[in-house]
This record gives C-alpha cells, structure tokens and sequence, in this order.
C-alpha cells in the first residue's frame, strides 16, 4: 500500500522548550510520536532517545530476521506487532537505564505512540497519553485509550469525555516509557484500507481540538502535511497549553474519485 | 513542564527474614547507626554508632558508609558509596535493609504526592488496571472449501484469512488472494474486514464491502469458501 505523510511539531505559546519528538519512515511503514517529560531538558533527551531506539530496532529487524525480541513476545499478535512492542521495550531499557546514570535525568520517561504498516495491517503500539486515531470514510475513531488516571476513568465509564478534559488530573499518566525497569506496552492490531487517513499526535493537539473538528480539518485539506499543518495550527488557536506535534498518514493511492470527492466536499462547504 | 510522581521512597529493615519496621526517607540525609540520634536506629553490636547514611541528590539516593567498622553491602558487595536503586538489598551487621524507590517500581504505599498538577506525571506504584472478565472466543468452521483446517480457534487479535504465510486461515485452492479477509478482535467482540484483492465478501448472504461486525452463528462465504462464526464460552468444551 502506498503511504504519503505529512508531520508538523510545534512548541506551542505558553512552553519555551518542545519535548515533543517524532519519526516518519514510509520505507519501514513506521511513524511515532513522543512525548517527552522530565525536569529541564530531561524531557528532550526521553522522547529523542525513544525515537531513535525505535526506529534503529525496527530498522534492524528488517535487515536481519532473527533479531531477538525484547520483552515479552504476545503470541496472540502478529511477529509485526511484537517487534514494535520490543522496540519500545528496547526503548524503555535505554531511557531507564541513561535516567538512573545520569542525575540530571533521573526520572525522565516519555509517551510513545507508534503505527507499522505491512500491507494491509496496521500494527499499533502505545503508552502513555499520545494517541492514533483512524479517518475512514468521513468518520474518525481512537484507536488508542490513554494511559491516564482519567483515561482509564472514562475506559471503566466512571467519567465522561468533557469530566475527563475538566479533570486537575488530566495530565496524570499511569504508564510511561522510561519510567520503570520495564513498561507494559499496549498493542493493537487493524486492517487498514485504501483511502484510510492515520493521525497520530501529541496531548498538545487533544487538549483543544476535539475528533469532530479534527474532521473537519481534514476534509478541508488537499494533503497529509496541510492537514497536519491546519492541526496544529488549530491547536495553537486553542490556547496552545502543550507543545503539539502530529503526524497524518495516508494510505493508499490518492484516487481520481478521492480527489473529486473533496472538490465536492468544498463546493458543498461554500453553499 | 512535565513531571515524573513519585511516592516517598523507604527502607525496610529486616532481621532473620522478619520485617522489624518500615521507614519513609522524608530527609535529604538519613543517618543509620546503633546511637538513639540516627534516623533508623539498630541496636545491635555489630552495628557502628555512626554507621551509614543515605543522601538524596535530586531524586537519586546514594548510600554511603560513613566509616563503619563492620562494613556496609549492597547486594553482598561492600561500598563506600553507591547509588542506590529499588529493591537494592543493604547489609548492616546481620541486619537487612531493602530500598524501595517507588519511582523504579511500584507496589502501592501511602499518598501520592502532587507537586505541580499542570505538568504531566507518571504515577507509579498504583496500578489501575481493567480486570478482565472471562471472555468468549470466536470460532471458525469450514462447511465447504478448501482450506489447511476445518476449525479454527480466532485467538489472534486479528486473523488473516488467505494463502499468504502469515495467514491463520490457509486457503489452499488455485488463485486464491494473498489475503481474502480478515478477521478482527475487538474489546468482547468480533468484526470482518474485505481486503484489496477481494472488495465483496458475504455474511449470512448478504454483501459486504469494508468492515462488518461479526454475531454469534453468521454464516461467512468468500472466495469460494463456507465457514459458519460462533462464539464459544471460555469453559465450555
């Protein structure tokens, strides 16, 4: 399957430094985001050494097929699937390990949220509060849960979505990359289709901007890199709380009748 | 900013396997010794009056034997001064002391601490986690076709149906598409996607293109191939 992206990262307007860091290989099917936290720059050095470890691990696995998984291999998930959890594994070995030598970053984790494309399967991996959503035939669905003390609130329907954006809790993480000795790692497994739109990104972009209006943004768009540019810019419209990074992938051919489609979609949004 | 919670670290002294106390390291030097004046006071001869201490430099602690006459171990090797990490094991005299930094790793312990509730923390040592009920299993029998099996157990989250290697569901006739449909988990239930090769399946007769949740009995055909879903009790034979 064909896959364009586009990918946009942006500090915000009330932070000075942006912890945010992504990947986008199309070569590989691979796209992260993380978000990084931690004291000072601890938060930079998380989310970047996270990127890298990750796309080395996954890079290294095609090269060679016998690379050793870390971690616990989940044989209800396809080989795919478990080479991601491993690379975040892998990940939150380094992180842990560069926090606990290192004073300065002692305590510093990060988000992770990544997609794999083979062919027709999305494998997803996530921890953390950064999320993927899927925009497939003008609707849009998270295919990730947060990791948040909220998150897991509105999971067990003790809290609604709009409590859950009030919540002085938002910000609280259950899970994160680095953190602990090893992670627990959630893994998704989709079929993807010709047509299917990917965005993954930050809090920064969720805090303000709602499914709908992310919708919105994409019917408006000609491609993935204005879509994701629109996204954050709405996000900085928002209030721009967070540093805000996102990635947009499409799959599949951009097809005449897509394109007629959208022409359509405008002339309809001018009436 | 973002911020990692941490629950207070702790140490908890042990003799002969026994739990004596638990101590909460609130200070940034916390002294060991047989003296009333340490912090954690042990009583017992093998122990200096001054004996160790551990000191917090940001969020990381390091124990150090302030001149001891018996020595102090961690993990069976003597130290001067060394950082300490969870779960580390400490020998003082015939006494055991085990650190535990929440921040490493978690089992649940008086109050988180919130220091700044606009940064992002990870909160440890509380695990809030979905208990998840036993749940029923999708199964797939082939009425007609060719296909490698004539049941298939759907434990996978998703199960590729084709003749592609990775396919759960073998389809061994002539022609057949790489991957002809796939099968997905989803929370309790199940749905059916098409692929690339084949846009129209059919469930219970009826034509489906794209994604279909699948129910308890429906009645699959692609490509040539029958294969009657149905769910089955986690315990039932």
């Amino acid at each position: 399957m064909k896959l364009a992206y586009g990918a946009k990262s942006d500090v915000g307007l009330k932070r000075t430094q942006n912890e945010d860091r992504f990947c986008a290989d199309p070569r590989l099917g691979l796209y992260v985001v993380c978000d990084g936290m931690g004291g000072r720059n601890a938060g930079e050095v998380a989310s970047e050494l996270a990127v890298e470890v990750i796309h080395k691990h996954v890079l290294e696995a095609v090269l060679n097929g016998n690379l050793p998984m870390v971690g616990q291999y989940d044989p209800t998930f396809s080989p795919q699937t478990n080479r991601l959890a491993s690379a975040i594994q892998l990940a939150n070995q380094v992180i842990h390990r560069e926090a606990q030598d290192q004073p300065a970053h002692a305590g510093m984790g990060t988000t992770v949220v990544s997609a794999l494309i083979a062919g027709q399967v999305l494998s997803l991996a996530h921890v953390g509060d950064s999320r993927l959503y899927l925009i497939r035939e003008g609707m849009i669905e998270p295919l990730t849960a947060d990791h948040s003390v909220v998150g897991e609130q509105v999971r067990r329907e003790l809290l609604t979505e709009e409590e859950a954006d009030r919540s002085p809790y938002r910000h609280v993480l259950t899970r994160g990359v680095g953190v602990g000795a090893t992670v627990e790692v959630e893994l998704g497994e989709v079929p993807v289709m010709n047509g299917d739109l990917l965005v993954l990104c930050s809090d920064g972009l969720t805090i303000g901007v709602k499914p709908r209006d992310m919708l919105h943004a994409v019917r408006c768009e000609w491609n993935p890199q204005a879509i994701a540019d629109r996204l954050v810019a709405m996000a900085n419209a928002a209030g721009g709380e967070d540093n805000t990074t996102v990635v947009v992938v499409s799959l599949g051919e951009e097809t005449r009748q897509g394109v007629w489609r959208r022409i359509w979609n405008r002339i309809l949004r001018w009436r | 900013m973002l911020e990692v919670m941490t629950q207070g670290p702790k140490v908890i002294l042990k003799f002969n396997e026994s739990i004596l106390k638990e101590i909460e390291i609130t200070q940034p030097e916390f002294t060991i010794g047989r003296r009333p004046d340490n912090d954690l006071v042990i009583d017992h001869a093998a122990v200096s009056g001054h004996h160790a201490r551990i000191v917090q430099v940001q969020s990381v602690f390091f124990l150090e034997d302030v001149g001891s006459t018996n020595g102090t171990f961690v993990n069976d090797r003597r130290i001067d001064r060394r950082q300490l990490q969870d779960t580390d094991v400490v020998t003082i005299g015939k006494h055991r002391l085990i650190f535990r930094d929440e921040v490493t790793n978690g089992s649940p312990s008086g109050q988180p601490k919130f220091r700044d509730l606009n940064g992002t923390m990870v909160m440890t040592g509380q695990k809030l986690r979905e208990s998840r009920a036993e749940q029923k299993v999708g199964i797939v029998q082939i009425i007609s076709g060719r296909t490698d099996r004539k049941e298939y157990k759907l434990t996978k989250r998703l199960t590729i149906i084709g003749s592609q290697a990775q396919a759960t569901i073998k389809l061994t006739g002539y022609f057949v598409p790489k991957i002809a449909a796939m099968i997905g988990r989803r929370g309790e239930g199940y749905f059916i996607s098409t692929s690339e090769e084949v846009k129209t399946i059919h469930v219970n007769n009826k034509a489906v293109k794209g994604q279909a949740d699948l129910k308890d009995g429906d009645l699959l055909e692609l490509k040539g191939v029958k294969m009657y879903f149905y769910l089955k009790g986690p315990n039932q034979p």
